[in-house]
């Protein structure tokens, strides 16, 4: 079960709308290495997650990758809040403006739709905690990339948070995956699979 | 072998070929204080690992709101901390903390500024739950 909180887990106060850059940061709400992604990866590979204390760490950092979501998705409104038609002509957003107006879509920067095939859930232990921390690094490197191309202040305030966040359950995947291995055949880790061998 | 500072973790001398290994944080201290954690995007400096040096400051975290988020957030790095450090006694009494002092927070943020959950509306006098902006409606004063 999920609660809403009327809050975000970091404020987004972007003073100036700049529909250029929503261009490519909506990569980062639908796109392949997105919060959206990310989410939906954690918060379904833990029904096959046998161990309960890491069942607990993918629901946990699962359910915050859904607050980013939410900062994502404010970042957008906010970047393309009161735009006329000729600031969409201007900043070369027409094709997206004609699918979704104003709207916030999940999609990649290049205008594919989000899609399941981008996440994996494999049903392995390994297998998923290595996919986790591969994830995590995809999104880092993200945002390293829209640090790259952004210049507005209060967008790049934001961007750093979740790029430091990328590196914290990166660390965590890595622990959890240190956890798993202990817990396996220390002779042989791919044995068994413990998410299905029983 | 020489004592990890709290930048590194531990690793095992011998460990089985095949496996990736991550050095275990050893320690939920040093931490940041809450609105520098905000700022920074992790509680342990130790994670504090910034692109291009580019890093955020706390001052833009005072508003009220600010504090109730900074807690919380405090709160969350303990939780994910503690998931994969159960038996540590200092961290989860600092998590209790936390969470006692978010308690407090919110009812006094609630009475303020308005609900946070639906939950919250058995303070209102009428159903109010829409009337507060919603999160991403930030404006300028």
């Amino acid at each position: 079960m999920f609660v809403y909180e009327k809050k975000l887990q970091y404020p987004v106060r972007i003073k100036n709308p700049n529909p250029k850059l929503a261009k490519f940061i909506v990569s980062q709400f639908g796109g392949p290495d997105g919060e959206l992604a990310a989410s939906i990866r954690y918060l379904s590979q833990r029904f096959s997650m046998p161990y309960p204390e890491l069942a607990g760490i993918l629901t946990d950092i699962g359910t915050e990758e859904l607050g980013h979501l939410e900062m994502v998705g404010t970042i957008l409104y906010q970047l393309t809040r009161n735009m006329t038609p000729e600031q969409v002509k201007a900043a070369g957003l027409e094709p997206y403006f004609v699918d979704h107006t104003a709207g916030v879509y999940p999609q990649f920067a290049s205008g594919t739709p989000w899609t399941a095939a981008t996440i994996a859930v494999k049903g392995d232990v390994i297998t998923d905690l290595t996919e986790d921390m591969g994830a995590e690094q995809k999104a880092r490197t993200t945002y390293d990339n829209i640090l790259r191309l952004s210049d507005d202040p209060d967008v790049n305030d934001v961007i750093k948070f979740l790029r430091e966040r990328e590196i914290v359950h990166y660390q965590r995947f890595g622990e959890a995956l240190g956890i798993a291995t202990e817990k396996m055949n220390q002779k042989n880790f791919y044995a068994v699979n413990p998410a299905f061998d029983r | 072998m020489e004592e990890c500072t709290y930048k590194q973790g531990a690793l095992p001398g011998c460990a089985p070929l095949a496996m990736a290994y991550t050095p275990a944080q050893q320690s939920s201290e040093p931490a940041y204080e809450n609105k520098m954690a905000l700022a920074r995007g992790t509680l342990f400096p130790g994670l504090d690992l910034p692109f291009m040096n580019l890093v955020n400051t706390p001052e833009n975290l005072s508003t009220p709101l600010c504090e109730l988020m900074a807690l919380d957030f405090v709160v969350q790095e303990l939780k994910l901390y503690l998931d994969t450090h159960p038996e540590d006694a200092e961290a989860f009494a600092a998590l209790q903390t936390c969470l006692r002092l978010s308690c407090e927070g919110r009812k006094r943020y609630v009475k303020q500024y308005g609900a946070i959950t639906v939950d919250d509306m058995r303070y209102a006098d009428s159903f109010t739950w829409a009337d507060a902006p919603w999160p991403w409606q930030w404006k300028e004063d």
